[in-house]
């Protein structure tokens, strides 16, 4: 790859202190291209992701967007005491509102939201990180173009809606944001087949519009239909990276991954 | 039998406890449901409030006096408020026990802020004069009008903040971060300001009951754990599924107590209050008016 | 299997004897009433506040109804021993009934409720409870209170005669009692219930621990002595006054419980003292006082909310770490000659990635054997392979970090299995071992297969003590035998007791018989069994697995048929892709250690093992 990357870790190492979760995670993504990750759960790739959102501080390692540093210099420094409150010595190494500014939006998994507001609401305060920057009209548009179904339930409360409605209400959340790069932490996890489907046409919708994406999904032909590149995850460590030209089956990954079934 | 007259009295007295008690257990009730903290220093938010109002109608007299001294004590327990969730909540805001260590956190709070007022003010029995005096009588019953302009302005100050939280895009934040943290974060929004504001918003609501119940009754440095009892009883009583679940339950509450301290006399009445919520807790322990979930 | 020792052999023994001395000598010196009084309110506060434990901590119950089990009990024995005029000494005892059918009452709402519910809950009752009492002032004397309760005599002699002396005593006994009741509490059966209750309620519920029952048992046992203390308090102060009900009272008890430590019974032992002792030195400055207080709570919750007991925790390890390290240092110099001459080798320090380590080399010969030891040992277990084989073979043997001669690490980054088998690596790097033949022992069973399954260069992996796992931590159950020992490997701090029964059932040898192994025990760093053991679960033991599995690599499996610890039936029915002799060979008559236990036996058959090598 020549260009310039978009996103790009460089050893990047966290996890929910004491335990390490992920080291030394190399990765970058293009401007427009879209990648995926596979593996087993808990494995560490959404503790990575979270990272990265700024959710969680990394131990080591940057975190580059778009040409910016957006976590805090150098490593963290060690615990030493197990009792001492370190979120009080310990300024955040790096913050949610950081990452969202600079246009990488996280989505998270689950999708709980805002279970007592509409869905109105929510969208109606998702552009606030967005605040000043022109386009939130016209995204607006295309998030009520992409997902009719939201339209039709606007008045409803989050805790009323279905599990794929919620997750097209995070999606258009993300989109709203007005975002350089889209990260979606398993979109289809526990959905119907036929909302699956609605829901994969939708999202292959927004890699064609080029924004870039990073997904995070369980189903194999469903990444290997999507991206461009793919890394299989496994005990905290990208082992494997494919190109979208040897693209292989389901049943070759799981080779890959866990050895020959015996 | 009881005279249509006391009837209308015990009503009427109960109505006014209600609209005080609303704006204690609204307050309470949204740091509850935003932060998921139970703050114990609620009750002495009320007496700070009602002091500082005090304060201020020494050097200022009349009904501006109350006006200002009510205009400053709200604003500055805004601010209080604001500031100590920095100090008493933010430090472990991620740790696990976070329930507990911030019941010993507020517990101790309460206790700085009540010995301060010791200190400040001393042991002796205080109160704020009531701008409006003079009674209507309707139905045989005299009624002060200032009763009637307080449960005026609580429920007014109650629909207002309802509104903002509604309505406006700053109080949306607010109940987005009250219902689901971490989503709130990634959209970008300030979870700590917003959380801090709740307290703050709490701690106006609290001064401002300080003020009139500090203009109803006496005040004195011990002034906060009624007014923290009773919040208390109210948010179990009522839950806190909706915003307006605890304001119910303190009209109920408070027509409780009047009819209580009329039949029963003045010891009973609290053992009556804590019986009737211990009954509901038992029986509905998510409240009469609700589900099991946090909203604001 | 939970290794529970008696109390005398565990390192809390000598501390709290010594601390219990002091306490009954300590009046013979101070005999002026003023030490005294402190020194009974210290062990009222620290009964209330050790036993509220029992719900708070051990249970995960939030019953903020606790002093009301002191005020029933300081009620009742002044309605008993005053208005029905029972003998003090009976009222005394019958002070905690209603203590207790009061926590008997609240277990019933407690169960339906959870979280903050409970707070608010238990507070309620306890408001009630002072409303009731407020308002029956025929009895109770309403806000005011009683005064002129009865005292405690015997036979003429009044308690609070000499300096309160009697007083005195009797409070010392009631805290050495309810210290014991808790201490037995926690480690019963009933303990070990109401802890499960509280780390996973369903499950717990799910294999037969009754919740309603024990719910109710934790509410009425943590009743029991506050009651207690409730009715020694109005017969020592003759006074009962609604105030013990109120926050303040609350507030002192539970930040001495926080300032100790949540779920330790000693950290709130030594809490008690800190604050009650505070409070009365701070007694002249009225309302300071309590505001001084307030922000020490507020200072100690915020900044280290552990508490007093992990503080003495980490001062300990600290000590510990220290400690070892020195001796480390001081062997390295001073026993250099004694280890030289059971190894017939000098040892020296090698600078790897994760700090340096004692090497002993022989320094000759082309094939390349490296020995790496178990948990608690030391490379001088390997000297029979080193008499044995050093005529053919480079034989190398290393203290891991934290262990012999080496220099302690760094606890968080050096003591685990994968930083020990990068260790290794490095060793093989810089003494231009090639590819070596690796043997392991014990927890070096593990670095040695971790060793190869990152693809390091090896030719022959032979171990011995381990058993292969693949999926953690389930086969740990199944590929080791659970023995009270077992637990000790994992733990930081061996008491001296604890000390020699590890060294016993490891090397199965007693104390004289090696004394650089024994040594090994005492020098090792706490901390280093101790994360290692926690950090197995980062492993990624299927790649280890699948080494087993691929049978390229020669590999050998070499027990003591009666290790104490191993599963034989499991080594055996492991699938294994290329072992030699076919499965886990047993060797002669030994234990854990057959390579030391009964050298002669077992360097034959690794001769054997070595042979089939090209």
């Amino acid at each position: 790859m020549t260009e310039t990357p978009l996103l790009e870790l460089r050893g990047l190492g966290g996890g929910y202190p004491p335990i390490s979760v992920f080291r030394n995670i190399d990765l970058s993504v293009g401007m427009h291209e879209s990648v995926g990750f596979f593996g087993p759960n808990g494995h560490g790739k959404t503790t990575l992701l979270k990272t990265v959102a700024g959710l969680i501080d990394p131990w080591e390692g940057d975190i580059i967007f778009a040409g910016n540093r957006l976590n805090a210099e150098g490593r963290m420094r060690a615990r030493t005491s197990k009792n001492l409150n370190y979120d009080l010595f310990r300024k955040r190494r790096i913050r949610a509102e950081t990452v969202v500014n600079a246009g990488l939006i996280y989505v998270m998994q689950g999708n709980l939201l805002f279970p007592e507001m509409t869905v109105e609401e929510v969208l109606d305060i998702a552009p606030l990180a967005a605040k000043g920057r022109t386009g939130i009209t016209a995204m607006r548009q295309r998030v009520d173009d992409l997902f009719p179904r939201l339209q039709e339930r606007r008045g409803s409360k989050i805790r009323y809606l279905s599990g794929g409605e919620r997750q097209m209400v995070s999606i258009a959340v993300g989109l709203l944001a007005l975002p350089q790069m889209l990260i979606l932490d398993e979109p289809t996890l526990g959905l119907s087949p036929k909302l699956r489907i609605e829901l994969a046409q939708a999202i292959r919708k927004i890699r064609d519009s080029r924004v870039p994406l990073i997904i995070v999904d369980q189903n194999i032909e469903f990444l290997t239909g999507l991206v461009d590149r793919l890394f299989l995850f496994d005990h905290g460590s990208i082992t494997r990276e494919i190109d979208s030209g040897s693209m292989p089956k389901h049943a070759e990954i799981m080779t890959m991954m866990f050895g020959e079934a015996n | 039998m009881i005279s249509l007259d006391t009837f209308l009295f015990i009503l009427a007295s109960g109505v006014l406890l209600g609209g005080l008690y609303a704006l204690m257990a609204t307050g309470l009730a949204i740091v509850w449901t935003t932060l998921g903290v139970f703050n114990f220093a609620h009750g002495t938010f009320v007496a700070l409030g009602a002091y500082i109002a005090w304060q201020v109608t020494q050097s200022v007299n009349g009904g501006m006096g109350f006006l200002l001294a009510a205009a400053l004590s709200v604003i500055m327990m805004y601010g209080i408020g604001y500031l100590l969730h920095f100090v008493l909540i933010k430090p472990f805001e991620r740790n696990a026990n976070l329930v507990l260590l911030a019941v010993i956190t507020t517990l101790a709070a309460a206790s700085i802020i009540e010995n301060h007022i010791l200190i400040g003010w001393g042991p002796r029995d205080k109160q704020i004069v009531p701008p409006v005096s003079g009674a209507i009588s309707a139905f045989g019953a005299s009624i002060n009008i200032y009763d009637i302009v307080v449960l005026a302005v609580a429920l007014f100050s109650l629909l207002a903040m309802a509104l903002f939280l509604r309505r406006t895009s700053i109080g949306r934040a607010m109940r987005a971060a009250a219902q689901n943290r971490e989503v709130a974060e990634l959209m970008g929004l300030n979870v700590s300001r917003l959380y801090a504001m709740t307290i703050g918003l709490s701690a106006a609501t609290a001064a401002l009951a300080g003020v009139f119940a500090g203009s109803l009754r006496f005040i004195n440095p011990t002034f906060g754990t009624d007014p923290l009892m009773k919040a208390l009883i109210i948010v179990i009583l009522g839950g806190v599924a909706r915003f307006t679940s605890p304001i119910y339950a303190a009209f109920i509450v408070g027509i409780a107590e009047s009819v209580s301290v009329y039949f029963l006399g003045l010891y009973w009445a609290p053992a009556v209050l804590f019986a009737m919520m211990i009954t509901v807790l038992l029986i509905k322990p998510e409240g009469l008016f609700g589900h099991r979930s946090r909203t604001l | 299997m939970k290794y529970a020792p008696p109390f005398h052999r565990t390192n809390g023994f000598m501390p709290v004897l010594l601390a219990l001395l002091a306490l009954v000598v300590i009046p013979l010196f101070f005999s002026g009433t003023y030490a005294r009084h402190t020194l009974i309110l210290v062990f009222i506060y620290a009964i209330l506040a050790s036993n509220w434990d029992i719900s708070l901590g051990l249970g995960g119950v939030f019953n903020f109804a606790h002093i009301a089990f002191f005020a029933l009990g300081l009620y009742s024995y002044g309605i008993m021993a005053k208005i029905m005029g029972i003998d003090p000494w009976i009222a005394l005892l019958l002070a905690p009934v209603l203590a207790i059918v009061f926590a008997a009452m609240l277990a019933i709402p407690v169960l339906r409720l959870e979280g903050i519910y409970v707070i608010l809950m238990t507070f309620a009752a306890a408001q009630l409870m002072l409303q009731i009492v407020v308002s029956q002032s025929e009895y109770t004397g309403g806000t005011s209170g009683m005064v002129l309760l009865p005292r405690l005599t015997i036979g003429e002699y009044r308690l609070s005669n000499d300096g309160r002396i009697g007083y005195y005593y009797l409070a010392l006994l009631l805290l050495a009692a309810s210290t014991a009741f808790l201490y037995q509490l926690e480690r019963s059966a009933l303990g070990r219930a109401i802890k499960a209750l509280r780390d996973n309620k369903y499950y717990a519920i799910a294999r037969g621990v009754p919740e309603g029952r024990i719910r109710l048992l934790t509410l009425c046992a943590s009743a029991i002595f506050p009651g207690l203390a409730g009715g020694f308090y109005g017969a020592y102060l003759r006074v009962a006054s609604p105030d013990v009900f109120g926050l303040g009272f609350l507030t002192i008890t539970l930040s001495i419980l926080l300032l100790g430590g949540i779920s330790t019974l000693w950290g709130s032992l030594i809490a008690a003292f800190v604050i009650t002792i505070l409070t009365q030195v701070l007694g002249d400055y009225g309302s300071w006082r309590n505001i001084i207080i307030a922000v020490l709570i507020i200072a100690v919750v915020v900044v280290y909310p552990g508490g007093l007991h992990a503080a003495l925790q980490e001062l300990w390890a600290a000590e510990n770490r220290v400690r070892t390290n020195l001796m480390a240092a001081f062997r390295r110099h001073f026993g250099a000659s004694a280890r030289a001459a059971a190894m017939k080798a000098p040892d020296r320090l090698v600078r790897t990635t994760h700090g340096n380590v004692s090497v002993c080399d022989t320094g000759q010969g082309d094939k390349v054997i490296v020995c790496i030891h178990g948990n608690s040992s030391c490379k001088e277990v390997f000297r029979h392979q080193f008499a044995a084989f050093r005529r053919d073979y480079r034989i190398i043997a290393f203290d891991l970090p934290g262990h012999g001669a080496s220099p302690n690490g760094n606890p968080e980054r050096d003591y685990n299995v994968e930083a020990y088998a990068e260790i290794v690596r490095d060793l093989v790097d810089a003494l231009e071992l090639g590819r070596p033949i690796v043997f392991g022992w014990s927890l070096g069973g593990y670095i040695g297969l971790e060793y190869a399954a990152a693809g390091n260069p090896i030719s022959a992996l032979a171990i011995c003590g381990t058993s292969p796992i693949n999926k953690f931590p389930d086969d740990m159950a199944r590929g080791y035998i659970a023995t009270p020992h077992m637990e000790l490997a994992g733990k930081r701090f061996h008491s001296p007791h604890e000390k020699s029964q590890y060294a016993t059932h490891t090397v199965g040898m007693k104390k004289g018989q090696e004394p650089l192994l024994w040594q090994a025990v005492w020098r090792t760093d706490g901390q280093a069994r101790e994360q290692a053991f926690s950090k197995l679960k980062t492993i990624n033991w299927p790649r280890q697995t699948r080494l087993m599995r691929d049978g390229t690599l020669p590999f050998a499996m070499i027990n003591g048929p009666n290790d104490p610890f191993i599963n034989h039936e499991y080594c055996r029915s492991f699938h294994y892709g290329n072992i030699w002799g076919g499965a886990a060979q047993n060797v002669g008559n030994a234990g854990h250690a057959p390579f030391l236990e009964d050298h002669k036996t077992f360097n034959s058959m690794f001769r054997e093992f070595l042979q089939t090598l090209p």
